[in-house]
């Protein structure tokens, strides 16, 4: 039994899943699933196709070369005497490198995504000063003139509800698990005045 | 899923290029890849030298091995294989090619069902 990788997505192909299309010059061509078979007979190029894994690759969002996968990589081929400590080192070097390539894999994902963090704030500053009259930039007087008015209307208690819808729009932005603490910048960036 | 009036490629050497079934030797309605059907030559390759070569003519009748169909093949371990087009391979009645030669790949099956002179043929199987 081998798990192939499927040529358009680069998932796993296990026995019983997907077709295996052979061309007439012999190249074989595998598919993870129908999605995929058919993209290919539409013939789309999976590296312009923004789902796969080799899209994704070609346009820098995923790591492409790792050292830590490099180095089992090389002289893999060779068959060597079964040897009790050799298979026991292997296993853990094998998991030690699985556990580098996913922290790299992070730490990529982190700078890629890092530069951003400067104009989140203020595209919440200017969310803010929209929704909640108290925190509205005071460079426009147009803007001021309009909103005290609204302000007399509104209750306190409808000033609390204010608040949180702009809470509530910055969190599916700062939902992802990297970015946890956002949403307390987000606090911080209401409370500074 | 090669059925009566089904077009296939020939691919061996023997003259003809596209034939039609005929006929499907063993009961039911179909041929998949390795079972014999038989075809009338319909197209065979024209050329000055390369007709009188000819091992076959347009509108002979023969044999032929079903090689690749565009119709899904199930493997054993579950996977489906699919090829570009629909192709045979003449044979005589001793289930011989009549060709020397196989151009193009060949599916696995045919070493399954007895016919492994055309799988030692082919330059490659699948």
């Amino acid at each position: 039994m081998r798990v192939f990788t499927c040529y358009f997505c680069s998932g796993p192909v296990y026995p019983g899943h997907g077709i295996m299309f052979v061309r007439n010059d012999s190249k074989v061509f595998r598919f993870c699933r129908s999605k995929c078979h058919k993209n290919f007979k539409m013939k789309r190029n999976p590296r312009k196709v923004a789902w796969t894994k080799s899209y994704r690759k070609a346009h820098g969002k995923e790591m492409v070369y790792d050292k830590a996968l490099a180095v089992s990589a090389a002289r893999r081929n060779v068959p060597v005497r079964y040897d009790r400590n050799v298979v026991a080192t292997t296993l853990t070097a094998m998991k030690r490198s699985a556990d580098i390539h996913a922290k790299r894999e992070r730490m990529f994902f982190k700078k890629r995504l890092s530069g951003k963090k400067s104009q989140q704030l203020a595209e919440a500053r200017k969310l803010i000063g929209q929704n909640v009259p108290q925190f509205a930039e005071k460079e426009t007087v147009e803007e001021q003139s309009g909103e005290p008015q609204e302000a007399q209307v509104v209750s306190d208690e409808e000033y609390a509800m204010d608040e949180e819808p702009a809470e509530a729009v910055k969190v599916p932005v700062a939902a992802t698990k990297k970015r946890k603490n956002k949403k307390s910048r987000g606090e911080g960036a209401m409370d500074m005045d | 899923m090669i059925g009566l009036k089904g077009i296939l490629k020939v691919i061996d050497n023997s003259g003809a290029t596209f034939a039609e079934c005929i006929r499907v030797v063993r009961a039911g309605q179909f041929a998949s890849v390795g079972d014999e059907v038989v075809v009338v030559v319909k197209k065979s390759r024209t050329g000055p030298n390369i007709a009188t070569a000819n091992k076959v003519k347009r509108g002979d009748i023969h044999h032929a091995v079903v090689v690749r169909t565009k119709f899904p093949l199930r493997r054993a371990d579950g996977r489906y294989v699919r090829f570009d087009d629909n192709a045979c391979v003449l044979v005589n009645k001793d289930r011989e090619p009549i060709g020397t030669r196989i151009l193009s790949v060949v599916a696995n099956e045919l070493r399954m069902k007895n016919h492994t002179k055309l799988a030692s043929l082919a330059p490659r199987t699948v």
